[in-house]
């Protein structure tokens, strides 16, 4: 490094020195401002999908309403069972559009809460029709989101 | 050179940040403002420019902007978008720019004109702004080298990062870009003597 080479590395080192200026703090308020609004319409966003499924579900479970017979009642206001199998709770009952569909590859699972005179309208006896509880179901979607079974969990 | 923390942390409050997470954002904000503003300032010679850059570095932090950890530091990876929004500033007022006598330039009340004082020889101050001002009149891709070697204190390997070119590119511009600073500097000195 020769002497002018030295001096203008000491004039760089100066000229950084002296440049100690940084944004404006009103650039942080606006800042913060867009990252709220962003952060919001994301959880927005978060909420649209579920709101969706829960509704799709919702639709399902009115849907396959129709064949089954209602048969067996149970003391408790809360409890229920359904045709055609005991078993209900624990495996998935087949929905009439399914069989028209691609076979399942990857399932999906979305679990719902609906009140219990809803599940009249799958066929399913309850006891107290007027009944304010509510009740779990699994819905089982396929790889094309449309879905292939239901399951009630309680 | 940006007074970095640990990589790692910066990956975190990047994370944290796309969860929407507000401390963690102006964490990110306090740590990284200053370099970028400055690198920005120094491009462009404009507070306002400066300032638009900025804010749009941070919008871009907030988008999660494609940030890929195995390709650099965070502070690499926001030279890199503070550069390329101020050449597209720079760009943009091109035809208006004439950085040596640019009545707008943000440095250019802070200083006396050294010519107007033939009998003596240059002050520091005076030097340092010459510097400045010879600085922004550099062609935008020795400019940005000068910047961010010289007054950043990257090494070779950073800046063509920041960059996205070949360590020799940084090198050779650097090279020409003292040689013409060094050439204004003189001419300065022998026009205040």
């Amino acid at each position: 490094m020769n002497d002018n080479d030295w001096g203008l590395s000491n004039d760089f080192r100066a000229l950084a020195h002296a440049d100690q200026s940084e944004a404006p703090p009103e650039l942080r308020d606006r800042l913060l401002i867009e990252f709220r609004r962003r952060s919001a319409h994301k959880r927005r966003l978060r909420w649209i999908p579920a709101t969706g499924i829960a509704a799709a579900a919702a639709a399902i479970l009115l849907f396959i309403a129709i064949p089954k017979q209602p048969t067996v009642f149970s003391d408790s206001p809360a409890q229920f069972a359904a045709t055609p199998s005991d078993d209900l709770d624990s495996d998935f009952y087949p929905l009439p559009e399914a069989d028209g569909l691609p076979p399942l590859e990857n399932a999906t699972v979305v679990r719902v809460q609906m009140p219990v005179t809803s599940l009249q309208l799958m066929g399913v006896a309850v006891n107290d029709p007027d009944s304010a509880d509510s009740v779990q179901a699994d819905i089982l979607l396929g790889q094309d989101g449309l879905a292939r079974g239901v399951r009630l969990v309680q | 050179m940006l007074e970095s923390p640990s990589h790692s942390e910066d990956n975190e409050l990047l994370r944290l940040i796309t969860a929407g997470n507000e401390v963690a954002f102006l964490e990110f904000y306090n740590r990284h403002q200053r370099p970028v503003y400055r690198f920005a300032l120094q491009m462009s010679g404009k507070a306002d420019i400066a300032e638009e850059v900025t804010q749009d570095v941070f919008v871009a932090v907030m988008k999660k902007a494609r940030y890929d950890s195995t390709r650099g530091s965070v502070s690499a990876f926001l030279y890199g978008i503070a550069r390329n929004l101020v050449l597209r500033c720079l760009d943009r007022e091109k035809p208006y720019l004439t950085l040596l006598d640019d009545p707008e330039n943000e440095y250019s009340g802070q200083i006396a004109d050294p010519a107007a004082d033939l009998e003596t020889a240059l002050t520091l101050n005076q030097r340092i702004e010459f510097l400045r001002k010879a600085v922004l009149a550099l062609p935008p891709s020795y400019r940005e080298v000068v910047v961010l070697c010289d007054l950043h204190e990257m090494d070779y390997m950073q800046a063509a990062d920041v960059i996205g070119c070949a360590v020799g590119t940084i090198r050779s511009r650097l090279h020409r870009a003292r040689a013409l600073l060094m050439e204004k500097m003189r001419a300065c000195e022998r026009c205040a003597v």
